[in-house]
């Protein structure tokens, strides 16, 4: 989705998803016809809406838990990768 | 069913900053993008948070102590949470690989897994992207070269074999979307449909075609212009024919799989002239044997 439709669906502000961005807390991939946005942006937006807003994380903070989350998700990435190749090894 | 108020821990009395301090309490622990190998944290915190939903508003909170509103209508709907996108393996911007980074750098058999796990979805293969295609008949059977213009205003020639049938996908290789590092694009997979013609039916490599002729070809015999998928042929009616009379051009089918041609079978069909004729009608009052005639001889009606 472009970023219009971004909007619209996430229903951040103009400037607050800006900001996001360019804190890259979300990385919409660049097109020739400008950023597009898939449904992990979206969901990834709802998790950083999900920390500000309920559970009172300031920006500072919302920087080391996605840090800290990637890392997690890049663990559990290489995680599986070493799963499924014991798995063929073994069997 | 268990109250919003022992769900959060809480007692009925508690002030709203209470309610909000439990919950996030809980919030922080359940919520399933910060538990991301936790199937049920899902489930818990959706207990979690439609108890908070519902205490937080006094509105709700005042209706729910009165006995107004059960704690059933407090659910959250359903929500697709960051962790369900996060070990995707499209190799996405997010995922960083600094939380083991030196495991990779070490020399055994773990670090050499890491390693090729890691150059896997860094040389990834292009996704195979799908496509529909509606082709003509007479396409299908001579083969054809069609440009498919592609969601993103690109455009794709395809080239349609001879011979197609309906529902046949074409693989184009290479022409999916592009690969990462040295994966190398997909496949462009084109499901082509094959737009019925009215006059030519096919079955297997053979065409079968109804073709109207007049009465004096039909009695006389004589050359007809008949149409077949690769252009039209002059073909021989011998005298006699009747309605239902199927002649075959030989090789005017569709292409064989082990090559050659399958055949088209002409089935004939006698049309009288459309306004009545009165010499024709004089003729028929008059043909004696072709009153003696009954087509229905032997049946029961």
């Amino acid at each position: 989705m472009n970023k219009d439709e971004f909007l619209t669906s996430s229903g951040l502000s103009v400037q607050t998803l800006e900001f996001w961005v360019e804190q890259q807390w979300l990385i919409p991939e660049e097109t020739s016809a400008g950023q597009n946005f898939s449904d992990r942006e979206i969901a990834r937006a709802r998790l950083v809406q999900n920390l500000k807003s309920e559970f009172g994380v300031n920006d500072e903070g919302i920087d080391v838990i996605l840090h800290l989350l990637d890392q997690l998700h890049g663990l559990r990435s290489a995680f599986m990768q070493l799963h499924s190749g014991m798995r063929d090894t073994s069997g | 069913m268990k109250s919003p108020y022992e769900v959060l821990g809480v007692a009925p009395t508690a002030s709203s900053a209470d309610i909000q301090k439990a919950y996030r309490k809980l919030a922080k622990k359940l919520h399933p993008d910060l538990n991301p190998g936790d199937k049920s944290a899902e489930e818990k915190f959706k207990e979690v948070a439609g108890a908070y939903d519902l205490l937080s508003d006094a509105d709700k909170r005042k209706r729910f102590d009165n006995g107004e509103i059960d704690a059933s209508g407090a659910e959250r709907p359903q929500q697709q949470y960051y962790r369900d996108f996060a070990t995707a393996d499209d190799g996405h911007p997010y995922t960083s690989s600094s939380g083991f980074a030196d495991f990779m750098d070490a020399d055994d058999a773990l670090a050499e897994l890491l390693r090729r796990s890691q150059q896997a979805r860094a040389n990834r293969r292009g996704e195979d992207l799908h496509y529909r295609l509606a082709i003509d008949f007479v396409e299908s059977i001579t083969g054809a070269m069609k440009r498919l213009t592609l969601p993103d205003g690109a455009t794709l020639d395809v080239n349609i074999p001879p011979g197609l049938v309906d529902g046949q996908t074409l693989r184009l290789k290479g022409k999916g979307a592009p690969g990462r590092g040295k994966g190398g694009p997909g496949d462009a997979l084109i499901e082509v449909e094959v737009l019925p013609d009215p006059r030519f039916a096919r079955d297997g490599d053979n065409i079968s075609l109804e073709l109207p002729i007049s009465l004096s070809e039909a009695v006389l015999g004589g050359e007809v212009r008949v149409p077949t998928p690769t252009g039209d042929v002059m073909m021989r009616i011998p005298k006699g024919s009747n309605t239902g009379t199927t002649l075959r051009l030989k090789g005017r089918g569709a292409p064989r799989r082990d090559g050659g041609h399958g055949d088209e079978f002409v089935k004939l069909k006698v049309v009288l002239p459309r306004s009545p004729d009165p010499e024709l009608e004089a003729f028929v009052t008059n043909w004696s044997r072709g009153k003696d005639f009954n087509p229905r001889e032997g049946r029961t009606s």
